[in-house]
C-alpha cells in the first residue's frame, strides 16, 4: 500500500516537468510536421488556409521536385564527398591519435597544440587564400578538392577526442602485444581499432552530420551544378521555385528526411560523440 | 678508446634517446592535409592582408596597414560586427537557459528520457540550409504558419514581415538559430547531470529543497565546467553565424541583419580580397580574445579545481 502511494507521489510530482516537456517538443517539432503537411497540399491550398491539413495527400509534388532540379546528382555528390571525407578522417586522425596518445617523440605536445588551435578559429579566417590556394592547384570546383578541406577541417576535434580515448587504454595490451613482436602498425590495425570500434562509431557519425550538413565552403568552392552537394542544390532548387510552394516544401524535405533517417538509427551514437567530445 | 663501443652499447639498450621514426610516420598524413588546407591558409589571410591582392593571387608589394585602415573606417564592417554582437548576447543566454532547462527537467523524470532528449535535439541535426528554408516558410508573409497563427488567436494586429522590417529581421534569424542550437546546449547539460553524485540530490530532498533550490544550489555549481564549454560553444556559432541568415534574409534588408561572415563572403565575391582578409584577421583576433578570456575567467573563478 505504501509503495503504491509513493509510486503515485512520485509521478504527481513528476507531472509538471512532463506538461513542459510535451509542450517543448510540441512546439519544437510543430514547424518540421508543418512542412511536411505543406508538400503534400495544393499551391491553391496553401495560399487559402496555411494551416489545414492537406485534403488529398499529393505525392505528386515530391516527384515534381525531384525532376525540377538534379537531385539525383546532388544526392551522389553529397555521399560520395561525405562517406570519402568521413573514411579518410577516422584513419588520419586514428593514426595521429595513436601517437600523441601512446608514442614518447620529440615535439609531441606542441604538435597536439598546434592541431588544437584549429579549433579556435572562426571559419571565415582562412577562407580569402583558400580559395586562391584552391584555384592554383586546379581543386576548385572539383569534389575531391572539397572533401581534402573538409578533411583538414574535421581533424582537430578528431584527433582530440580519439586521443583522450586511446589515453585511457591500459597500456599493459600494448606492451605485451609488442613484446609478443607485433610491430605497433600491426598493434594499431588488429588491436586497436577493432576496440576502439564505439567510439570510431560516435566521431565517425558526428563528422558524417557535419559534413553533410556544410554549406559556407560548399558555396565558396564549388559552381557547378553538377558538383553541387545537397544543401547547395536545395538553395538552388529554392531560387527557382520558391514561388512555387508545394514544391518548394517538398524539396525541403528531399534534402532533410535522409539526414533524420540516419539520425534515427545512429541517434545514440551521435549524441555520444558530441557529449563525449565535449566533456573530456 | 675503450669506453667507445660500451657506450654505443649503452646507448642501443637505451630506446629513449634512438630516434624513433615511426611516431612521425602516424602524425604525417594528417599535418599535411591540417596544414595546406586549414592552418596555411589562417595564417596566409594574416599574413596577405599586409600585403597588395591582384583579384585571387597576392603580391610581394607590402602595404602595411592600407586594408585595415579601409575596414576599419567601413561603416558596414562596424555595423556587421554590432550584429555578431547582438547575435552573442543573445546566444549565450536564450539558447543556454532553454537548453539547462530541458535537460533538468528530462533528468527529473523516469520514463520517456530517450524520446523527449531525441525529439527535442532533432532540429540541431539539419543543415543551416534546411533550417533557414523551414523557417523562410514560417516567416512568409502569408503562406507563413507564423501570420497565420497570430490571426487565428486574434492577436492579427502583430502580424509582420518577419524578415522584410529592419528592425527586428536579425531577430527572427536569431530565433531560427536558437531553434537550431538549444539541443546542443540540452544534451551537454543532461550528460553532465548525470556525473552529479546522485546523493547530493537525495540529501536535498530529505532536507525539503525545492526544484529551484536544486537548480541553483546543486545543478548549476557542479555544471561550472560544462557551463563554460557551452557558452564556448556558443561563442563560436554566434561569431561565425552564416548560413541561416545567408539564405533567410542575406544580410538584409539594407544590411540590417548583416555579419561578419556575410560581409566577408561579399568582399570574396567581389574580388576584394585584400578587404576579405582584413576583415577575417580583425574577426579573428576578436573570436580568439573573447573565448579565451572567457575560458581564461571561468578558470580562475572556479571553485572546483
Amino acid at each position: 500500500m505504501e509503495f503504491i502511494s509513493r509510486n503515485l507521489q512520485r509521478q504527481i510530482r513528476s507531472l509538471p516537468f512532463y506538461s513542459v516537456l510535451v509542450a517543448a517538443t510540441i512546439i519544437t517539432l510543430v514547424p518540421i510536421i508543418w512542412v511536411f503537411a505543406s508538400a503534400l497540399k495544393s499551391n491553391k491550398e496553401i495560399r487559402a488556409a496555411p494551416l489545414a491539413l492537406p485534403g488529398e495527400w499529393r505525392f505528386q509534388n515530391y516527384v515534381d521536385a525531384w525532376f525540377g532540379a538534379s537531385f539525383d546528382q546532388y544526392f551522389f555528390n553529397s555521399i560520395f564527398i561525405t562517406v570519402t571525407s568521413v573514411a579518410i578522417v577516422l584513419i588520419l586522425s586514428s593514426l595521429a591519435a595513436y601517437s600523441f596518445a601512446k608514442m614518447r617523440f620529440r615535439g609531441n605536445q606542441l604538435i597536439f597544440f598546434v592541431f588544437l588551435i584549429g579549433m579556435a578559429f572562426p571559419l571565415s579566417a582562412k577562407l580569402g587564400p583558400l580559395l586562391s590556394l584552391m584555384y592554383e592547384l586546379n581543386l576548385a570546383n572539383s569534389r575531391f578538392g572539397l572533401i581534402l578541406v573538409y578533411v583538414a577541417g574535421s581533424l582537430p576535434f578528431a584527433i582530440l577526442m580519439l586521443r583522450a580515448f586511446f589515453q585511457g587504454f591500459p597500456q599493459e595490451l600494448e606492451d605485451s602485444a609488442l613484446l609478443d613482436g607485433c610491430s605497433r602498425f600491426q598493434f594499431y590495425v588488429r588491436i586497436l581499432l577493432p576496440l576502439s570500434k564505439p567510439s570510431l562509431m560516435a566521431l565517425g557519425i558526428f563528422v558524417f552530420m557535419g559534413t553533410w550538413n556544410e554549406f559556407f565552403q560548399a558555396l565558396l568552392l564549388i559552381n557547378e551544378d553538377s558538383k553541387r552537394t545537397l544543401p547547395l542544390g536545395l538553395t538552388a532548387f529554392q531560387d527557382e521555385y520558391f514561388t512555387n510552394f508545394a514544391l518548394s516544401f517538398a524539396g525541403i524535405n528531399i534534402t532533410a528526411v535522409p539526414v533524420i533517417i540516419v539520425y534515427i538509427m545512429f541517434q545514440r551514437n551521435l549524441i555520444e560523440g558530441i557529449t563525449v567530445g565535449s566533456l573530456k | 678508446m675503450a669506453q667507445l663501443p660500451g657506450r654505443k652499447a649503452l646507448r642501443a639498450a637505451e630506446p629513449r634517446f634512438r630516434f624513433d621514426l615511426m611516431p612521425y610516420l602516424f602524425i604525417l598524413p594528417a599535418v599535411v592535409i591540417y596544414v595546406v588546407f586549414n592552418l596555411g591558409p589562417v595564417l596566409a589571410s594574416f599574413i596577405f592582408s599586409f600585403f597588395r591582392w591582384d583579384l585571387l593571387t597576392p603580391t610581394t608589394e607590402f602595404i602595411g596597414f592600407h586594408y585595415y585602415d579601409f575596414i576599419l573606417n567601413d561603416r558596414w564592417f562596424w555595423n556587421a560586427l554590432g550584429h555578431n554582437f547582438i547575435f552573442l548576447g543573445l546566444a549565450v543566454v536564450i539558447p543556454v537557459s532553454i537548453g539547462l532547462l530541458l535537460a533538468v527537467f528530462i533528468y527529473e523524470i523516469r520514463r520517456g528520457r530517450v524520446f523527449f532528449r531525441a525529439a527535442l535535439f532533432l532540429p540541431a541535426i539539419f543543415s543551416g540550409v534546411v533550417i533557414a528554408y523551414v523557417w523562410k516558410w514560417i516567416y512568409h508573409s502569408f503562406a507563413g504558419v507564423l501570420n497565420a497563427v497570430l490571426e487565428l488567436v486574434g492577436l492579427g494586429a502583430l502580424t509582420q514581415m518577419w524578415l522584410g522590417n529592419g528592425d527586428i529581421a536579425l531577430y527572427s534569424t536569431f530565433v531560427a538559430y536558437t531553434w537550431a542550437s538549444f539541443g546542443y546546449s540540452m544534451v551537454i547539460f543532461l550528460a553532465g547531470l548525470q556525473d552529479i553524485p546522485t546523493d547530493m540530490f537525495d540529501a536535498a530532498r530529505v532536507d525539503g529543497a525545492n526544484f529551484w533550490q536544486k537548480l541553483f544550489r546543486i545543478t548549476i555549481p557542479y555544471l561550472y565546467d560544462v557551463f563554460t564549454f557551452v557558452i564556448t560553444l556558443r561563442i563560436f556559432t554566434a561569431m561565425g553565424v552564416f548560413g541561416v541568415i545567408y539564405i533567410l534574409t542575406g544580410g538584409g534588408p539594407y544590411y540590417a541583419s548583416d555579419v561578419i561572415d556575410i560581409y566577408v563572403f561579399r568582399m570574396i565575391g567581389n574580388f576584394e580580397m585584400g578587404w576579405a582578409t582584413a576583415a577575417a584577421t580583425v574577426n579573428t583576433i576578436i573570436v580568439v580574445f573573447i573565448s579565451t578570456s572567457f575560458i581564461r575567467l571561468r578558470e580562475r573563478f572556479s571553485w572546483s579545481s
